[in-house]
C-alpha cells in the first residue's frame, strides 16, 4: 500500500530505523516499549490480584492512583509502538498478530475501564462482586494475549524479511 | 552454603528466631550469586578448552553436575525466601519450611560436592586413570538433558522453543515489575492510606515472576552461553539483578517496614532504597533490551 510505503519513507522513520544510537534509535525505543508494557500489562495484573483476593488488607480505593500510572505507561506505548510501526510499516502492517494485539488490547482496555469504574466508585473497599472478579480473571488473560501477540509480531516480521533487526529467532538450518 | 546452613542449624538448637532468619537470608544471597558463579564456568571453559591433558568429556560432566547442584540450590533460594517472607506473618517460620530448607540445602552440598569434584578433575587429569569410565558412572547425579549441547540443539531443532521461552520472559517481567513499582510507591509515600501488610501478601507474586524469569533467562543463557559472557549489556544486566536482590533482601529482613501501618512514612532510608529499586529493574530492562544491540545476542 502506496501510505505504508510513505509512512515508512518518512525522514523521521527512516531516521529511527537507520539509527545506531542507543538514546534515540530503534534499540531506544524497544526499551521504552518495554517499560511501557510493565507499566500497563504489569499494574493491570496487580489491580486484577487485589481485586481476585490477593493483599485484602490493602483497601481497593487506595488503588486509584494506579489508573494513572497506568495510562502514563499506555500512551508511552501508544507513542514508542506507533515509533515501531513507522520503522517499517509495509513489513509490520503484513503480519495478521498485528491485529490480533491491537484487538486483545481494545478488549482489556474495556475490561480496565469497567474496572475501573469499580474502583472509583464509592463501593469498592466493600466486598467485591463475581461479575466484577470475572472482568478482572478476564482481563489477566487478555494482558497475557496481547503480550504474547506482540513478542510474535517480532518473530513474524522477521521471517518475512525486516528492514531493521526486530528479533532473531533461531533457524533450523543455522545448526 | 555451608556457613548458611549451619546458622540456620545452629538457630534450630538455640531456638532463636532471628539467627533462623540470619541463615535463611545467607542461603538467598547465596542461590542469588549462584546465578552468576554457575555463568563463569562458561567463560573458564572457552580458556581451558583445547588446552592438552583437558578432557572435553569431563568438562561437559561437570557442566551437567553444576547445573543439576544449581537447580536444587535455587529452590533452596525460594523456599528459604518464603521462610523469610513467612516470619513476618506470623512469629516463626513454620515447621514445614525449615524441614525443606534443610533438607535441600543437604541435597544441594551434596550435589554441590559432587560438581566441585569432576571440576578439579579437569585439570587434573591424574586424579582419574580413565576419565571415560567417570562420565559413565556418574549420570544419574549428572542428567544428559541438562548439558548446554542438548539444549541448544533442542532450541536449533524447535525455532518455537526460543519463541515460548521469550514470550514467558516478558510475563514474568511484568508481574515482576508489576508488583516492584506497586511496593515500592507504597514505600515512597503513595497509596498511605494501605497497612504494608497488604503488599507484603503480593510479594510472592513478584517472585514467581522473578522465578520465571531467571529459568527462561538461564536456558537462553545455557543455549546461547558464548552470545552472553562476553557481552557488556549482559555483564550490566546481572549487576543490576544482584543489587536489586541486596535491595529486596534489606526490605523483607528489616523491621523498620514491617511495621508500617496505615497513614505511616517510611524512613529516608527504606525511601532511598525504594526508589532505587524501581530504578534498578528498569536497569534490568534496559540492558535486558540492549543485548543485541550493545552486545551481538539476539
Amino acid at each position: 500500500m502506496a501510505i505504508l510505503q510513505w509512512i515508512q519513507n518518512l525522514p523521521f522513520s527512516a531516521s529511527i530505523a537507520e539509527s545506531e544510537s542507543l538514546w534515540w534509535g530503534y534499540a531506544w525505543w524497544l526499551f521504552i516499549h518495554a517499560v511501557g508494557m510493565g507499566l500497563t500489562a504489569g499494574l493491570g495484573f496487580i489491580i486484577c490480584l487485589r481485586l481476585l483476593g490477593v493483599g485484602q488488607q490493602i483497601p481497593v480505593s487506595s488503588f486509584r492512583i494506579l489508573f494513572r500510572v497506568f495510562w502514563i505507561g499506555f500512551y508511552i506505548n501508544l507513542l514508542s509502538g506507533t515509533i515501531l510501526f513507522m520503522t517499517d510499516a509495509t513489513g509490520i502492517a503484513r503480519v495478521w498478530e498485528l491485529y490480533a494485539k491491537l484487538f486483545c488490547l481494545a478488549l482489556a482496555l474495556v475490561a480496565m475501564s469497567r474496572l475501573r469504574r469499580f474502583i472509583d466508585g464509592d463501593d469498592s473497599d466493600g466486598a467485591v462482586p463475581p461479575s466484577v472478579r470475572k472482568t478482572a480473571v478476564a482481563c489477566i488473560v487478555l494482558w497475557l494475549a496481547v503480550i504474547t501477540s506482540g513478542r510474535l509480531i517480532a518473530y513474524a516480521v522477521e521471517a518475512n524479511g525486516s528492514v531493521v533487526s526486530v528479533a532473531n529467532p533461531i533457524h533450523a538450518d543455522a545448526l | 552454603m555451608i556457613i548458611g546452613v549451619s546458622v540456620f542449624l545452629l538457630a534450630l538448637v538455640k531456638k532463636s528466631e532471628d539467627l533462623k532468619r540470619g541463615g535463611l537470608a545467607v542461603l538467598f544471597v547465596i542461590a542469588l550469586l549462584s546465578l552468576p558463579t554457575y555463568m563463569t564456568g562458561y567463560s573458564a571453559q572457552k580458556s581451558v578448552k583445547g588446552l592438552p591433558g583437558v578432557s572435553q568429556a569431563v568438562i561437559d560432566l561437570h557442566q551437567r553436575s553444576a547445573l543439576f547442584a544449581l537447580i536444587f540450590m535455587e529452590a533452596t533460594g525460594v523456599v528459604a525466601w518464603y521462610g523469610l517472607w513467612h516470619s513476618r506473618r506470623r512469629t516463626s517460620s513454620g515447621p514445614r519450611n525449615t524441614a525443606v530448607v534443610l533438607l535441600l540445602s543437604a541435597l544441594t552440598i551434596g550435589l554441590m560436592a559432587s560438581a566441585s569434584n569432576v571440576g578439579g578433575e579437569i585439570r587434573h587429569p591424574e586424579i582419574l586413570d580413565n576419565p571415560q569410565a567417570a562420565v559413565a558412572t556418574e549420570g544419574i547425579l549428572a542428567p544428559r538433558w541438562l548439558a548446554s549441547d542438548f539444549i541448544t540443539k533442542y532450541q536449533y531443532r524447535h525455532p518455537w522453543a526460543w519463541k515460548t521461552l521469550e514470550t514467558i520472559h516478558f510475563m514474568g517481567l511484568c508481574l515482576l515489575f508489576g508488583v516492584v513499582l506497586v511496593g515500592n510507591m507504597r514505600l515512597l509515600g503513595w497509596m498511605q492510606n494501605a497497612p504494608l501488610e497488604g503488599f507484603h501478601r503480593l510479594l510472592p507474586w513478584g517472585v514467581w515472576g522473578f522465578v520465571a524469569n531467571a529459568v527462561t533467562g538461564m536456558m537462553f543463557f545455557i543455549g546461547q552461553a558464548f552470545q552472553y559472557i562476553e557481552n557488556p549489556a549482559f555483564h550490566w544486566k546481572i549487576l543490576c539483578i544482584l543489587l536489586a536482590g541486596g535491595d529486596v533482601l534489606y526490605l523483607t529482613w528489616h523491621d523498620e517496614v514491617w511495621e508500617m501501618g496505615p497513614g505511616d512514612r517510611a524512613p529516608a532510608m527504606v525511601k532511598v532504597l525504594a526508589a532505587s529499586q524501581v530504578f534498578l529493574w528498569i536497569g534490568v530492562i534496559y540492558f535486558g533490551r540492549m543485548l543485541p544491540y550493545l552486545g551481538d545476542a539476539f
